[in-house]
């Protein structure tokens, strides 16, 4: 059953090729249904017992191996959640075909949080480059593909440096199928000559999938060039996979090598955290302003995953899931004002909340989370990860990580000033303000958001139980 | 009276021989045929006698497997090696029969098809040849038909491909055969196997392996001797293109894993093939950063090639058990990825142009998007993307190579894999983007079934390959 959330979206896609080009309706709306079956896959899987088959026995075991429980569950859950969001409010061309490539995405993105084995997650690692590339080259308009180029070769490198780092460890430790173990538990301790080596490897693969400064430069291109039903699924789920790589892969499995890297990744955290929040305080497009806060906040939660703290493991969790939640929204609600007013500059946008009161009470409550209002998904992160930064006796970073924390404030809010207040622009066409339809897709999001802000226990839990002993000295 | 001459063959030898006589004979039936039938039936006699004839001599193959049995004194070794080698040959050379009956012109169909069965059973010869005379006799039969077909097609860049390559794979032949000679002056033996043990003149043995190997590597078109390659690619005649890519390189990787695996002196067989395996490297990044460039798809595929053989060859450093049965494994996957390209291509192509061209992929996917999905997938097979059996090969051949010793090689088969991603794509972004080309409606010549069997095949053997890597076991022993 677990199987079945990576191989029914993947099937289903095919399958929409038989649905005619024309039918735009009928295949956006199998697409939410597929979509919604995942989610409920995923909820019946959850903590089922997991499944596996044979692939390799040599030069190394490696078997088909999948499982959910865990962060695994609360991200796969997120993932079918924000597809469904997505497809629903936003409207595409060539629907059908768009579609498709979103399944695709869907699963081929389940299958790297539910692989138990290093090299099942390696390829699901590799294959949820493709979708993301078609959507670049037949989606995003201009530029003569250098988004997409910059895209895939940014992430293939890193996919092949992971790639290398498996082949590697499976010679080595004779077995990839190793997730959900760690060292002394199933594992051995891979010695200091290799150790380094793989870790190199897979550390450059998460932090140019995240990204983290200074490894980032291809994202915000992708997330403006990206359609916003598709932008709003990447942002929320593909950026965790590095986040969710080294909490489940290598902090269990090279804890040696993740404890000396914190230093190094601190460092890159808090840059990536500042640099993030000053650069997104002067774009004019509003995606790239998400796109950079992103940057900050995934600078966060680096922080957190590596001070090893247990406190700030959970709020890791929380705020991978909160952030998801909060940036899927809000590239929802800014397709839906580009699918309106055609533009979306923040210097020829205002005065929205007149004419589209609806629109703006969604930004708001988007905003809002993700600036880390007490009571909403973003501010659980935070006060989670800052204390259990300051647990971990990193004083200095939680205290420069509270900087990037009040810029949130001023660039959602500046965002979300120059679009809905103000004096009407009087050349932005007159749109009718959100439909029903429209509306409700952000419903799911928006109760999630809430729910998560008022009751974080159990996400912050699977967060939580990622501490290994072994990872106890890994502090800042 | 006693026979002046005794011929020491039994029915083993000849029996050994079997699958590749079938394929030698054969043509002088097709050539009948095209004596014989009118015109309108002679080019599907000849193309499905011909098929006839290379199914029954894969089947005789096959039925041989575990058999295996050194004839002619040791100058063909029979069995598991060399049958895997027969039948890639085989597939290949099916492959190109499927194209050419799409393809072919009526008025050279029984010649061009002889010759193609004839190079075929060259390369097979090259399969489980053992001594120097015999690898020498299947090049040669394997090339000097080649060299005709290069020059098949009316056009004048055919005649330039035929002629390039004449010359230097001519010269390549010609370092060979002084390799030979500098191995039989060293060791007093053409057999391979005798070569294993301590050559009598070491330096000479090292010199007559150096340009031995020069000649193989020339047939395996690695860097640096791959300059010839886009050039013939690009003006022989598409089932001939086909037909080279796998074929010419499965004959001379036989030669190239027996001559590194059972011809070398244990104590110093690695430090003689060092320069194979920086050939492989230069050519992983040679080939792939050439086809970078490439706006013909033949070109590209030549390049393509250059590289691919290079990660076949990663593979054997080191020259472990595991490494052979991953080359092997890499070659059949590479047999999969590429024939089903060049069937797209085949599919593409009009009565006077060959659908080579970059632009006529320009809106593929929107035009006929089953073609461009499938294209798609061998594409991301040959860049070594899942979920293909390209992904599940380079991951083999990673750990192998890590596992014998040639990290080195690993990291640069990655930077190389990198840099392929984007010749590759290039070709998915033409098909997929939206652009000035999506309107462009070309007449697409009518409709053949059989390009599209070999892409179905060639497909459904990339997918599987993927998931189940099915790598002969018990190969090793046979080589030797």
């Amino acid at each position: 059953m677990i199987a079945a959330l990576i191989v029914l979206p993947i099937l289903a896609g095919f399958a929409l090729y038989l649905v005619p080009r024309s039918a735009e309706l009928t295949a956006k709306w199998l697409g939410v249904l597929v979509a919604f079956a995942s989610l409920v896959l995923a909820v019946l899987g959850n903590g089922q017992p997991d499944e596996s088959l044979r692939w390799l026995q040599r030069p190394f075991s490696a078997n088909f191996h999948v499982g959910l429980g865990g962060l695994g569950f609360w991200v796969v859950a997120l993932l079918a959640l924000s597809t469904i969001c997505a497809l629903v409010a936003l409207r595409v061309p060539r629907q059908r075909d768009f579609v498709a490539q979103m399944l695709f995405l869907l699963g081929a993105m389940s299958g790297v949080f539910v692989a138990r084995d290093l090299l099942l997650f390696a390829l699901f690692w590799d294959l949820m480059l493709i979708p993301v590339f078609m959507l670049l080259i037949a989606w995003a308009p201009g530029r003569g593909g250098a988004t997409a180029w910059r895209y895939l070769i940014y992430n293939l490198a890193g996919g092949l440096a992971l790639l290398l780092a498996t082949a590697a460890y499976g010679v080595v430790e004779g077995s990839t199928d190793v997730i959900g173990l760690s060292v002394g538990h199933g594992v051995t301790a891979i010695g200091a000559a290799w150790g380094a080596w793989i870790f190199a490897g897979y550390a450059f693969g998460f932090l140019v999938k995240t990204p983290v400064w200074p490894f980032h430069t291809w994202m915000p291109d992708t997330y403006a060039d990206l359609p916003p039903a598709a932008v709003a699924v990447v942002s929320a789920v593909q950026s965790k996979a590095g986040l969710y790589g080294f909490l489940v892969v290598t902090a269990p499995l090279l804890p040696e090598q993740m404890r000396a890297a914190a230093t190094a990744m601190f460092v890159l955290g808090l840059v990536g955290l500042v640099y993030g929040a000053l650069v997104a305080l002067v774009q004019d497009d509003a995606k790239r302003v998400v796109a950079y806060s992103s940057l900050s906040h995934l600078g966060l939660i680096l922080l957190a995953v590596f001070s090893g703290n247990a406190v700030a493991l959970g709020g890791a969790a929380v705020y991978i899931i909160a952030h998801g939640l909060f940036s899927a929204g809000l590239f929802i609600v800014l397709g839906q004002v580009e699918e309106r007013q055609q533009t979306r500059l923040l210097s020829r946008l205002g005065g929205l909340a007149e004419l589209e009161p609806k629109l703006a009470g969604a930004l708001h409550i988007m905003a809002l989370a993700a600036l880390g209002l007490p009571g909403l998904c973003g501010f659980a992160g935070e006060i989670l990860i800052l204390t259990g930064l300051y647990q971990a006796g990193a004083v200095w970073p939680a205290a420069i990580a509270l900087v990037p924390i009040v810029l949130a404030a001023a660039y959602m809010l500046r965002l979300f000033q120059r679009f809905m207040h103000g004096p009407v622009r009087a050349a932005l066409p007159q749109r009718p303000d959100l439909r029903p339809i429209e509306l409700l897709a952000l419903g799911p999001l928006v109760i999630a958001i809430a729910l998560l802000g008022i009751y974080p226990a159990p996400v912050a839990g699977s967060g939580a139980t990622l501490t290994h002993p072994q990872l106890a000295g890994v502090q800042r | 009276m006693t026979p002046v001459l005794t011929i020491p063959w039994g029915q083993a030898d000849w029996n050994a021989v079997l699958p590749l006589s079938i394929v030698a004979l054969t043509p002088l039936l097709v050539i009948a045929a095209d004596l014989i039938l009118s015109r309108s039936l002679r080019r599907g006699a000849c193309i499905a006698i011909a098929a006839f004839g290379l199914i029954v001599g894969g089947i005789v193959a096959a039925l041989s497997w575990g058999h295996p049995y050194p004839a002619f004194g040791g100058g063909f070794v029979s069995g598991g090696f060399a049958i895997v080698f027969e039948e890639v040959i085989v597939a290949g050379a099916l492959f190109s029969l499927l194209l050419a009956a799409h393809l072919g012109r009526d008025d050279q169909a029984g010649g061009g098809i002889a010759l193609l069965l004839w190079s075929a059973s060259g390369a097979m010869l090259m399969a489980g040849a053992a001594n120097l005379m015999t690898i020498f006799l299947g090049l040669e039969l394997l090339s000097l038909s080649l060299y005709c077909l290069c020059g098949l097609a009316a056009r004048p860049t055919a005649r330039e491909a035929a002629l390039k390559y004449l010359i230097l794979s001519s010269a390549a032949s010609g370092f060979m055969l002084y390799g030979m000679a500098l191995l039989f002056g060293a060791t007093g033996s053409v057999q391979l196997a005798a070569f294993a043990a301590p050559p009598a003149s070491p330096a000479l043995f090292a010199l007559g392996s150096g340009l031995f190997l020069i000649g193989l590597v020339f047939k395996l078109s690695l860097a640096p001797f791959h300059a010839w390659t886009p050039d013939v690619y690009e003006g022989a005649p598409l089932p001939i293109t086909a037909f080279m890519s796998v074929v010419t390189k499965a004959g001379a990787l036989a030669v190239l894993a027996r001559f590194a695996y059972a011809a070398l002196p244990q104590h110093n067989a690695q430090a003689i093939l060092l320069p194979l395996w920086i050939v492989a490297a230069i050519s992983m990044l040679v080939g792939n950063l050439g086809a970078l460039a490439q706006t013909d798809v033949k070109r590209l595929l030549a390049y393509s090639g250059i590289a691919q053989l290079g990660y076949v060859v990663t593979a054997l450093a080191g020259t472990t058990a595991l490494g052979l049965r991953y080359a092997i494994f890499y070659l059949v996957a590479y047999t999969f990825m590429n024939l089903g390209a060049f069937a797209v291509v085949a599919l593409l192509s009009h009565e006077h142009e060959e659908g080579s061209q970059l632009q006529s992929y320009a809106g593929l996917g929107y035009r006929q998007p089953a073609l461009a999905a499938l294209m798609t997938f061998f594409l991301l097979g040959l860049a070594g993307l899942p979920p293909t059996a390209g992904f599940t090969g380079k991951l083999l051949i990673l750990a192998s190579s890590v596992d014998a010793g040639y990290g080195w090689l690993a990291v640069i088969m990655i930077v190389g894999t990198g840099i392929s991603a984007y010749a590759y794509l290039k070709i998915v972004r033409a098909m997929y983007a939206r652009g000035a080309g999506a309107a462009l409606q070309r007449h697409v010549r009518p409709a053949s079934l059989w390009p599209w069997l070999g892409v179905a095949v060639c497909a459904a053997g990339v997918l599987v390959l993927a998931f189940y890597p099915l790598a002969p076991s018990d190969v090793l022993p046979l080589v030797k």
